[in-house]
């Protein structure tokens, strides 16, 4: 009978406490949960019977509510979804395999919660704007004198070259947004993770770690920053579990 | 049909939680053999490994032929 | 079972959520951006792949090509060359796109680390 892994538990107080809560829960599919513990961790799982409905989005959601669920009461570190093992004696041998890693990422996360912020932006706006307001020459590389006649090929590379230099200013003018969070938000004793240019439109995605308690202050830090720049969009979300700040493989 | 604002706070919802728990978070790490067709093509270290969802459905279809399944 | 999680998640956001949800859609690893291959499909799914590669390298190719043309250091008849090159391999690569009836949209395939390169 396989069973599906939701999250590791750092267990501060023993099992009792982690016990009590999974009773009054329910797994994907209604199953119940229960924990399989190994020192001061425990893996919280419940038993899946058949393997073909796990390919369901709706499931993924169930799972992701269990994680939700837990994550407000107790350190964990999120599984993601479809993390299965046959059986609990193979789930013990895991948790003590990678023991020290896990106690690392339990540590590394306790009492914080993740956040995440996009940026939006219209990326055809914001190049236009970049290239009338920098002194930078985006039209063409001077031709030399002894070239006079036209050249297909050259006023390609021209072309190409413009694009190019347009990409780079707005990659400049990311990597400035990214700095100013970055800045703002230092005081919050943060760990940040960034990506740049998503998409066309989502021109920044980031990831926060921080202490719970300071919610209101990141709320208000990006509030301030995202007056610098009336013309992007800011969207947050969270607080989250810290799926993004969990960076180990097991084996 | 009014779709308005709390509709597509759901909806940015959903698509950010699925992206954690489909994308994100710890891996067990196995050995996975892809089949295209019933015929086993190609084998992956799990450092490589697309969404869950995905592994989920290689499983489905390798049941039948003794896929190596995600488990240490 | 109840699902103990808020529906809504978003602390706040500047501006309206229009189009929001596309933008993201575009990037989680979905139904379109995956790529199945079936005995349907196993010529054009093999085509979109391979042509999602060469355009990928056409592009860092070509982006590579203008950082060296604007570090000022190529003579004019390098320049012209590379610009002959550079445009018939884009207008190659056209070809191909309209030989397999492919668009831009459908050599969007994730290409998961590699896809980070752009």
């Amino acid at each position: 009978m396989e069973m599906i892994i939701y999250s590791i538990i750092a267990l501060k107080t023993g099992p009792g406490q982690l016990n009590t809560v999974l009773n009054g829960m329910k797994g994907v599919s209604g199953n119940g949960l229960y924990a399989v513990t190994f020192n001061e961790i425990a893996a919280v799982v419940s038993d899946i019977g058949n393997i073909d409905f796990i390919t369901d989005k709706s499931v993924a959601i169930e799972y992701a509510g269990v994680i939700e669920a837990l994550y407000q009461q107790f350190t964990l570190i999120p599984m993601r979804f479809g993390s299965i093992m046959g059986s609990t004696c193979p789930i013990i041998r895991m948790l003590e395999r990678n023991y020290s890693e896990i106690q690392k990422n339990l540590q590394k996360v306790d009492n914080k919660f993740e956040f995440g912020l996009k940026v939006i932006c219209n990326s055809e706006t914001l190049k236009t704007e970049l290239q009338s307001i920098t002194a930078k020459d985006t039209s063409t590389v001077t031709i030399t004198s002894s070239e006079t006649k036209n050249s297909i090929y050259r006023d390609y590379v021209n072309k190409k070259l413009q694009e190019h230099r347009l990409e780079d200013l707005l990659l400049g003018y990311v990597d400035s947004v990214i700095t100013d969070i970055t800045r703002n938000l230092d005081r919050l004793n943060a760990i940040n993770k960034f990506k740049r240019m998503l998409t066309a439109s989502i021109m920044v995605d980031s990831v926060f770690l921080l202490d719970k308690w300071r919610k209101d202050d990141l709320i208000e830090a990006v509030g301030d920053i995202q007056d610098h720049y009336p013309r992007l969009k800011f969207v947050m979300t969270g607080p989250w579990p810290p799926y993004n700040f969990v960076e180990i493989t097991i084996k | 049909m009014d779709y308005n604002v709390i509709d597509q706070s759901k909806e940015i919802t959903i698509l950010e939680l699925l992206d954690r728990v489909l994308n994100k978070g710890v891996i067990l790490t196995g050995d996975i053999v892809i089949s295209v067709a019933d015929i086993d093509l190609v084998y992956l270290g799990v450092k490589l490994m697309l969404s869950s969802v995905e592994t989920m459905e290689q499983l489905k279809a390798g049941k039948a032929t003794g896929v190596d399944r995600l488990i240490s | 079972m109840t699902i103990i999680m808020s529906e809504n998640k978003i602390l706040f956001s500047t501006g309206s959520l229009d189009g929001l949800s596309n933008e993201i859609s575009k990037v989680s690893k979905d139904e379109e951006s995956r790529l199945k291959l079936t005995p349907d499909n196993a010529g054009s799914g093999l085509a979109k792949l391979v042509l999602t590669l060469i355009e990928l390298i056409r592009k860092l190719i070509e982006k590579q090509a203008m950082r060296r043309v604007d570090g000022g250091l190529l003579s004019e008849e390098e320049i012209e060359r590379l610009g002959e090159t550079l445009m018939k391999l884009e207008m190659k690569m056209e070809e191909l796109k309209k030989h397999f009836n492919l668009t831009d949209r459908d050599l969007n395939i994730n290409l998961g680390p590699l896809g980070e390169l752009m």
